[in-house]
């Protein structure tokens, strides 16, 4: 056991709350307390929204895809983690690695739920490409959608820690704030997104061989 | 000298400058580290390439994009995220809880009443509509923020549906709320000091919503969160479960900011009905589903009601914003609420079927007093 392993067994605080099975699609997590009031919102959140909003869409985009739904998507996601933020008590210096595992996490949960769907568009796509006897551009289209598709199978069966380490170190975080933002070490950071981009390569190349 | 691990080497290919001084030796000199580099530096690049997001349309103008995202939150925030609330998936056209109406807007909050009432259920033999729960006593039930975004949407598990939507009106005296509700107004006797002034009266009717528990919907909610669902209790598919409240009256004072310095409410108490299933089992099974906060679910597990003679009404309290107490309102045992900021407190009890509730930006002692003193 190394490092990342014996360091990636604690959760690293809130953001795993908004990664809780079965509630990705609830609203109900965004709003205030039954009484609380609405505009309960901590003081720093437009300096904080203003700063990392981009980079937290950037992040749930890495988990969703290149789709124009996909980024919409993303910025739904950006709109519930700093809903969540601007609720939450996180420390002002440790604001940005919270934002960007919730965006995670956030991300994958929506992404395990639209696998489901994918399965259903999927199908229909292979259908059509029979239909219509592999022409070049729909088989282009099929083998880029089937790409991206297998990018996000791979990245929602990883380990939840090493997806989360995977895409806050390729959104830009350094190795100092990836470790921050997940309890880890530098050196487990490293360990860890190297499992991740090494799982990632045997997940895309297994689909591969499979088509 | 023993070889750098691999997640040193994939340090070395994007931020060499975390990497020491003797491994970066070692790596330059060494050959089998070289060629487990360029494996680690394929994948890396092999990873960025498939992670890679192309800039959204527009993006020259990502001002522009930050602002309206600013405005979007600002308005979900404002109005407690009823319209605006972000909702991944929502092309799905998953969009159960637009449907509901009033407080069903909150789906945790209904998963909440929803356990609640079952936890308060008395075990009784399962008949047509039965009278399950009455409200005689009121006890604080801790929970967190965090628990409260937990709590699962209950259309995970069943169907929630509001009844007819209950009207909230201003009426011009004590008497008008009086005849509206058929419900004794409380009288103040003497103000705090600070408030003044005669209060607004409103009255709202009675509202009902119910729940109707579907096992085939819970089974597959699990199954998509990759949970197993407990076994589900012979007779409880299909149950349904329905709340009733009010009505009640509303008395508000302002201050001189506008914001309420006192408020008395009173209302018939909840009760609930079942048709169906026998409701110890049905309690037990709510609460071991996936989803419900544990320290929640252990808390509710307590509250086991009395037969017919009532229950104990769980008062969910978030504690981290708010700490509770017990107090005396002419011999009735009430609970006390305070934000643990000190802006706000309240004093909320029931007796003889009816909830009573005394809140403001008032101490405690002087809601207290308040309470102690209504007519």
């Amino acid at each position: 056991m190394d490092a990342a392993d014996r360091t990636s067994t604690g959760p690293p605080g809130p953001p795993l709350a908004l990664a809780a099975p079965a509630r990705t699609l609830g609203t109900g997590r965004t709003r205030a307390p039954a009484g609380g009031g609405a505009l309960d919102l901590r003081p720093d959140l437009e300096a904080v929204f203003r700063r990392d909003h981009a980079l937290v869409v950037g992040v749930a985009a890495r988990v969703l895809g290149a789709s124009a739904d996909a980024r919409g998507q993303a910025e739904d996601v950006a709109q519930e983690v700093f809903l969540a933020f601007a609720r939450s008590r996180v420390p002002a210096d440790r604001a940005r690695g919270w934002l960007c595992v919730a965006a995670t996490h956030t991300a994958l949960n929506a992404l395990r739920t639209r696998r489901r769907r994918a399965a259903r568009e999927d199908a229909a796509l292979s259908g059509r490409a029979a239909d219509e006897a592999v022409a070049g551009d729909v088989a282009d289209d099929v083998v880029a959608a089937e790409e991206r598709r297998g990018v996000r199978d791979a990245l929602a069966r990883l380990p939840r820690r090493q997806a989360t380490a995977l895409v806050l170190r390729h959104s830009g975080l350094s190795y100092a704030e990836v470790a921050s933002a997940l309890h880890l070490s530098p050196t487990s950071v490293g360990t860890t997104v190297r499992r991740a981009e090494s799982a990632l390569r045997e997940e895309l190349r297994n689909r591969a061989s499979s088509r | 000298m023993r070889h750098p691990a691999e997640g040193v080497l994939r340090r070395v290919v994007d931020e060499p400058a975390g990497v020491s001084d003797p491994d970066h030796q070692h790596v330059a000199a060494c050959a089998r580290c070289q060629r487990v580099l360029g494996e680690v530096r394929a994948d890396a690049g092999a990873a960025a390439g498939v992670l890679a997001v192309a800039a959204p349309a527009g993006h020259g103008v990502a001002g522009a994009r930050t602002d309206a995202a600013w405005h979007r939150l600002r308005s979900a925030a404002a109005d407690g995220a009823a319209d605006g609330a972000p909702r991944p998936g929502a092309a799905t056209g998953s969009s159960r809880a637009q449907r509901s109406r009033g407080w069903l807007r909150r789906p945790g909050v209904v998963a909440l009443g929803v356990a609640v009432v079952v936890a308060g259920a008395s075990t009784a033999a399962a008949s047509d509509w039965l009278r399950i729960f009455q409200a005689e006593s009121v006890q604080p039930v801790s929970f967190t923020s965090t628990d409260l975004v937990d709590l699962p949407d209950p259309s995970a598990f069943g169907e929630a549906v509001s009844g007819e939507e209950v009207r909230v009106r201003t009426v011009d005296s004590a008497e008008a709320a009086e005849a509206a509700t058929g419900i004794a107004v409380p009288r103040v006797a003497e103000l705090p000091r600070g408030v003044t002034g005669e209060p607004t009266y409103q009255v709202g009717e009675q509202g009902s919503s119910s729940f109707t528990f579907s096992a085939a919907r819970a089974a597959a909610s699990a199954e998509a969160a990759g949970e197993d669902l407990p076994p589900v209790p012979a007779g409880l598919d299909g149950t349904t479960v329905r709340l009733t409240a009010g009505p009640g009256v509303l008395a508000t004072w302002s201050s001189s900011t506008g914001l309420p310095a006192l408020a008395v409410a009173r209302g018939v108490a909840p009760t609930a009905d079942s048709s169906g299933a026998p409701f110890g089992e049905v309690r037990d099974y709510l609460l071991s589903l996936p989803g419900l906060p544990a320290d929640v679910a252990a808390q509710l597990a307590t509250f086991t009601g009395d037969g017919s003679t009532g229950s104990t009404l769980p008062l969910p309290v978030p504690a981290d914003r708010a700490t509770t107490g017990t107090a005396d309102v002419d011999g009735v045992p009430a609970t006390t609420v305070t934000a643990r900021d000190g802006s706000t407190s309240a004093v909320v009890w029931t007796q003889d079927g009816e909830l009573t509730a005394v809140a403001g930006t008032l101490s405690t002692d002087e809601l207290l007093a308040v309470a102690r003193g209504l007519r």
